[in-house]
């Protein structure tokens, strides 16, 4: 980064609050994204805010909303009422008691249900949040509202923010990228940059044979490829010379080298061969295996040794999820699929000295009735459920707020959607009141004009 | 516990200190911090006023004297004194009355005490000053401020000055180079021949030309060579395609609802082709706008052979976005979306703002807001399905004949008629034939066994043998339930899904509902709804009239014709800015849906007002427009860089240069299938959605997930044709459209942005699509000639609209061999070595510079 550009960038952010980007950034206003690129790449590392641990994210999305009674938010007096009808929805409905069981795990002693007995084993590491509350109870609305911060209108993911305020640290991958075998709830807008510039887009990994769109070359050879990327270069240089002072087309020479920059390193982060057979067995990993969640889990370490910024995983789609309507059983095949390799992830990353700079959220778009219509199914929560933190500079082994007897509403520390991101965002350096992008006449941000950074749950 | 908030008054104080010195030049800051208390009071406290106080202290409601719906009323307080001491929360009576304290006067809200987190905004609210955003913070604040802002102001009539310089006598040249000459700028030499034809090709009708084309205009050295070509261009029916869907980003164009499952509106494109067409017809703007806000109403008194246009025009109101899983969810914010397209699209103002308070920056308030709602309120919207269509069977609703009523409401009589009796047959289903009488039978027998157990037990007798029947009856009720539900359902499955007779011609459009005036949404939220609000114009643009709605309209025809008035400062300003910025790649303004306070400033407000003036007096005519634009040394001005001019003004702001740019998403492929020869130019019609028996989306399987594979298509239907004709989903975007900076698909998009990731270049090089392309290209090229030098040099001709150079030719075919003699160490013949070292090439060409930029 040259000198010239970081002093503009400091006095973006410095002047992003007062809202005087515009005039200090004067005649370059019209030019940044020229200018950006002049210093080399619009995805070049930014100062943060304020010195922070967690240099990537890796933000899992469990799909469908997992019950907070049934899985990391112990209520006694649930199992203890069962059956008996509290006040609900206009009418009466019966409680329904876990029908798993909870014990503590750690030295902290968390509380977590059989559902996750890997999870279990590093509860020293997580900070269960037991009071999250979204604003409205639909899949779609509330999927969004977990990536964007917003339930309606479309705004750009939490990823795509923190690729605009952070850059990356590998500029031949993506900043942002996104495991994901099926379509989730609200599409693809749930990892779109939306008004921030696509470079900030999730990049969507399919597992499989061809994880990335586009990747595989169409040619038969890399040295084919490049043949061509030798002869582009050649005709726009050619082009450039009788356009001089352009930088725009500079750039993008350089964005096509960059592409086949790509096209090189990507394969070799999907390559697991040089993992040893203790990594496959931690992540309880076939070796021929290169679709399941914890092929994932494994791929996402991979991103993050190799420096891309965010990682998230998405566990399943908008169908055969979390959305246990039913029957609460259907939990158990869910929690089987990514226990383990959750808790393999955090394990390995911790191994390998990695955990110190990586945040792990665990979160799911809201969490279910602690009452049930069948006595076997839970309905969609939205005013009290459970997400997790682990991993840098998070406090370990402890809870933060809690529900009620019941866990139907907040009783203490309530973390709204907003506050779930602000602590996410100030764990990565960024402070969530000062990531502004200038769009259609007004400054936006993730957190919207809310957002409370949970001080607690620092370590 | 504690939480800090970082979004905290003593931030925007301390800003408000570190800033002053700069006061007296800027009042950004000021205003920023200013905005951060505004915020903090809409996002922490007045929602807490309204939802827990205003019950007892707001509206009728005054108990022991105190109202809180004004800083004003809590400074005069109640009967114990002033509710607040602003600065000072430890003597604010409030704020003891909150915090619960045992020996405080009054414990409030009386039931339960807030949250302290809540608590403690209220102290740090008071501590501040106890903001309270009663004036709209776009007030003047200092001398400059005070000036009326420049586009509330009426269109001023303005002659050209003269150009003492000579260069020019067209009237925009005079205009910006009187300008240029200010501040020492010199415009660049004119765009060579060649350069300004590309320019132009793309820029009327988004293709370049073909080398017949090319070589024709090249030819011709007659002095109106260039007029005749533009003449040519806007003649072309491509001329609609590409300038149609300029508007079609204004007006938010999808093929889609938006609803959490994304139901296709199959109907939408009657709308797409008809913004094309109007604008291959030059339709009179005003007329124009028009019919897209009140063509259903139009059409009544209408010639009735544009009946159906002018309802269809209506497809901008009924294209508002969907939300949730059944119909008119969210209505308010359906309405939202209408109110701010309105107001973007056609008067640059953005209006979303006051639906929650009065704007922060234009002088519009939430009463302005509530009068518009009112008029889109009082308007009948169609309903295009959403999950609830799948699962609840709704059907769809109130699209709208494309024939006068009068002419079909026997057939739509007869079809609802015969629809509601198919309706009452299923749902008798449920009291007679075999299964409801089987049912009633067990039912009766539960029912008795039950008296029977109650008898049995109020006599102390043992029930247990009788208890244990109930559970083998009790199923079979419900398996008998199960088989009504699934009879019902089997014959549900038969019912048409729409409320027309599918063979009727019918349109996604709107129609006036029943005249109403709309209340306040106090915080935007309808349940909390305050004063009603005459529909109405927004108050500071209206002149002192308020719109004369007859009785039982709408309010639309008024609206619209307010909009086009001469005397309005806003509309003509906002369109030629528009066109402006299509021709030159940004706008006078350049942000052309914000002429608003806090969007930027003219750079010519004299031109815009000059070029608004004109387009008024040529009958609101876009093809003037352009035919004046173009004909400007403005528009024809080379664009090399030039290091004099480039140090006084580096933007450009005064055009002393044609700003060289990157092809839309949609040009760029456009472009590409017409060099390789695949672009089919006809207009496809609707786009081929399944039948709507095949409609079963939802939320987890939203459109366009295939019912039978489980596949979900990223970009389902591809075609050869012009881009404007792609499917376009609001939820999912395009993923070639996504990449190059295409619309929005959500909201209105006033311009693109132009961004350089590798990704595009990933795509263009690996992508099915563009391998596709190449090879159709590197087949096109063989085919020309057998000689590689006629080869290479169409190449060029076809993508460049120029003949290849010496230096060019002679690398190219270094290139060629270069690659084949690559490809001799597989396993192919001559012939695939010679067609794959072509469409190397081919690749190449499409991925340079020369291809997607304009000069």
């Amino acid at each position: 980064m040259s000198k010239q550009h970081r002093f503009n960038r400091r006095q973006f952010l410095s002047c992003a609050l007062a809202g005087c980007a515009t005039s200090v950034l004067g005649p370059f206003a019209k030019l940044s994204l020229a200018a950006e690129l002049y210093a080399g790449h619009p995805l070049a590392p930014k100062l943060t805010h304020h010195s922070a641990k967690a240099k990537n994210l890796i933000f899992v999305f469990l799909t469908g909303g997992f019950a907070h009674v049934d899985t990391f938010d112990y209520k006694p007096k649930l199992q203890r009422d069962h059956g008996k009808e509290i006040p609900a929805w206009g009418t009466h409905k019966p409680l329904m008691g876990s029908p798993f069981k909870f014990q503590a795990y750690g030295e902290s002693g968390l509380m977590i249900s059989e559902l996750f007995p890997h999870l279990g084993g590093v509860a020293d590491e997580l900070c269960i949040i037991n009071s999250l509350h979204t604003d409205i109870v639909e899949h779609f609305q509330a999927t969004l509202a977990m990536h964007t911060g917003s339930s309606t209108i479309p705004m750009p993911s939490i990823g795509a923010w923190l690729s605009y305020g952070l850059g990356t640290q590998n500029l031949k991958l993506p900043s942002y990228m996104v495991l994901c075998e099926n379509i989730p709830y609200a599409g693809t807008q749930v990892w779109d940059n939306h008004f921030l510039p696509p470079v900030h887009q999730g990049v969507r990994i399919l597992p499989g044979d061809e994880p990335v769109a586009n990747l595989n070359t169409s040619t038969d050879s890399v040295t084919l490829a490049e043949l061509e990327q030798m002869m582009l270069r050649d005709i726009n240089e050619l082009h450039a010379r009788q356009r001089p002072d352009d930088l725009e087309l500079l750039a993008r020479m350089n964005a096509n080298d960059t592409a086949v920059g790509m096209m090189r390193t990507a394969p070799n982060v999907f390559d697991l061969s040089e993992e040893n057979d203790a990594t496959f067995n931690l992540y309880g990993l076939p070796r021929e295996d290169n679709t399941s969640f914890a092929w994932q889990c494994l791929v996402a370490r991979r991103l993050v040794e190799s420096g891309v910024r965010v990682v998230e995983l998405i566990d399943t789609g908008a169908t055969n999820n979390w959305d246990a309507h039913g029957n609460m059983a259907d939990h158990r095949p869910k929690a089987e699929r990514v226990d383990r390799p959750l808790a393999a992830l955090i394990k390995d990353l911790k191994m390998r000295g990695m955990l110190d700079e990586t945040l792990i959220a665990v979160c799911t778009e809201f969490g279910r009735t602690p009452f049930s219509n069948n006595m076997a199914g839970r309905e969609h929560h939205a005013t009290a459920f459970s997400c997790l933190l682990a991993g840098a500079g998070v406090q370990g082994g402890t809870t933060y707020g809690e529900s009620d007897d019941y866990g139907v509403e907040i009783a203490s520390q309530p973390c709204h959607v907003h506050d779930y991101h602000a602590t996410i965002l100030h764990l990565m350096g960024i402070d969530h009141t000062k990531l502004t992008y200038r769009y259609a006449g007004r400054n936006f941000r993730l957190t919207d004009v809310s957002g409370n950074v949970l001080q607690d749950v620092l370590a | 516990m504690i939480v800090h908030r970082k979004f905290s008054i003593p931030i925007a104080a301390i800003l408000l200190l570190l800033c002053g010195v700069h006061a007296a030049v800027s009042m950004e800051p000021i205003r920023a911090a200013q905005d951060e208390q505004y915020a903090f009071f809409e996002a922490k406290i007045r929602p807490v006023l309204v939802n827990t106080c205003f019950d007892c202290h707001g509206g009728e409601e005054v108990n022991n004297g105190l109202r809180v719906d004004s800083r004003e009323a809590l400074l005069e307080g109640g009967i114990y004194g002033a509710a607040i001491v602003p600065g000072d929360p430890d003597a604010s009576l409030l704020i003891e009355a909150i915090r619960h304290n045992e020996t405080a006067y009054v414990q409030m809200p009386p039931d339960e005490k807030l949250l302290d987190h809540v608590v403690r905004d209220f102290e740090a609210w008071v501590k501040a000053g106890a903001i309270w955003p009663s004036e709209p913070a776009w007030q003047p604040t200092d001398k400059v401020e005070a000036e009326p802002h420049w586009s509330f102001a009426p269109v001023k009539t303005v002659e050209p000055p003269v150009d003492m310089t000579g260069w020019s006598d067209h009237p925009i040249d005079r205009f910006v180079r009187a300008q240029q000459h200010e501040r020492g700028l010199h415009p660049n030499a004119p765009a060579d021949k060649r350069t300004l034809m590309r320019r132009v090709y793309f820029n009327l009708v988004g293709l370049p030309p073909t080398p017949e084309e090319a070589r024709a205009f090249m030819a011709d050295t007659s002095p109106n060579a260039f007029e005749q070509l533009v003449e040519r261009l806007l003649a072309s029916p491509q001329y609609g395609e590409r300038w149609g869907r300029h508007w079609m980003d204004v007006v938010r164009y999808a093929d889609t609802g938006g609803d959490n499952a994304d139901y296709p509106i199959p109907e939408a494109y009657l709308y797409r082709d008809y913004i094309i067409d109007s604008f291959n017809t030059d339709k009179p703007y005003d007329q124009f706008v028009h019919e897209q806000l009140a063509g259903d109403i139009l059409a009544k008194t209408g010639p009735p052979q544009r009946y159906a246009e002018q309802i269809i025009a209506t497809g901008f109101i009924a294209l508002s976005r969907r939300f949730g899983t059944g119909p008119y969810q969210l209505n308010h914010l359906i309405l939202e979306d209408t109110i701010d397209t309105t107001g973007r699209a056609f008067l640059g103002l953005t209006m979303r703002c006051a639906r929650c308070h009065d704007h922060k920056f234009d002088p519009i308030t939430m009463e302005d807001y509530y009068a518009m709602y009112g008029i889109f309120d009082s308007t009948q919207y169609p309903y295009a399905g959403s999950e609830s269509f799948q699962t609840d069977r709704n059907p769809r609703t109130h699209f709208v004949p494309l024939l006068p009523l009068e002419q079909v409401q026997s057939q739509i009589d007869a079809y609802q008629a015969e629809l509601s009796q198919r309706r009452k047959e299923i749902e008798k289903l449920e009291h007679e034939g075999e299964l409801a009488e089987k049912r009633n039978s067990i039912k009766q027998q539960i029912e008795s066994l039950r008296e029977q157990i109650n008898t049995l037990k109020s006599d102390g007798g043992d029930t247990s043998d009788l208890e244990s029947q109930l559970p083998v009856l009790s199923t079979q009720q419900n398996e008998l339930t199960d088989q009504i539900n699934r009879q019902k359902g089997d014959l549900k499955q038969k019912l048409p899904r729409s409320d027309l007779p599918a063979d009727m011609p019918q349109a996604y459009a709107v129609r006036d509902g029943e005249a109403k005036d709309a209340p306040i949404h106090r915080r935007g939220d309808p349940a909390q709804s305050g004063p009603t609000v005459k529909r109405d114009v927004p108050k500071f643009l209206n002149g002192g009239n308020a719109l004369d709605i007859p009785e039982g309209q709408s309010g639309r025809l008024q609206l619209a014709q307010w909009l086009t008035n001469p005397a309005n400062p806003l509309t003509a300003r906002v369109m030629v800015n528009r066109i402006w910025q299509y021709h030159f790649g940004k706008g006078i303004v350049t942000t052309s849906s914000n002429f608003g306070r806090n969007g930027s400033k003219p750079t010519q407000p004299e031109l815009l007002d000059y070029l608004a003036t004109r387009f008024i007096e040529s009958g609101w005519s876009v093809k003037a427009m352009h035919r004046l634009i173009l004909s400007s040394k403005t528009y024809q001005l080379a664009s090399n860089n030039d290091a004099h001019n480039a140090a006084v003004d580096a933007a450009n702001d005064y055009y002393w240069r044609f700003d060289r740019r990157r092809l839309e998403a949609e040009a760029i492929r456009d472009a590409v299938m017409s060099i390789s020869g695949l672009l089919d130019p006809s207009r496809p019609g609707a786009h081929p959605f399944p039948p709507m028996e095949k409609w079963h989306w939802l939320q987890h399987i939203p459109f366009p997930y295939d019912n039978v594979t489980g596949r979900f298509e990223p970009t389902p239907y591809p075609s050869n044709h012009r881009s404007v004709y792609l499917m376009t989903q609001r939820l999912q975007y395009h993923d070639y459209l996504g990449l190059f900076d295409g619309p929005d698909t959500n909201t209105t998009t006033a311009v693109r942005t132009s961004s350089t990731v590798p990704q595009q270049s990933l795509f263009l090089m690996n992508n099915p699509w563009a391998h596709e392309q190449a090879q159709a290209f590197a087949r096109r090229l063989m085919a020309f000639s057998h000689d590689p030098v006629e080869r290479i040099n169409r190449a060029h001709v076809l993508t460049y609209s120029r003949e290849v150079t010496a230096e060019e030719q002679q690398r190219a075919e270094a290139y060629i061999n270069r690659v084949d003699e690559e490809l001799t160490t597989r396993e192919l013949s001559p012939d695939q070595r010679e067609f794959e070292a072509w469409n190397s090439y081919a690749q190449v060409l499409f991925r340079s510079n020369e291809l997607l930029y304009i000069d």
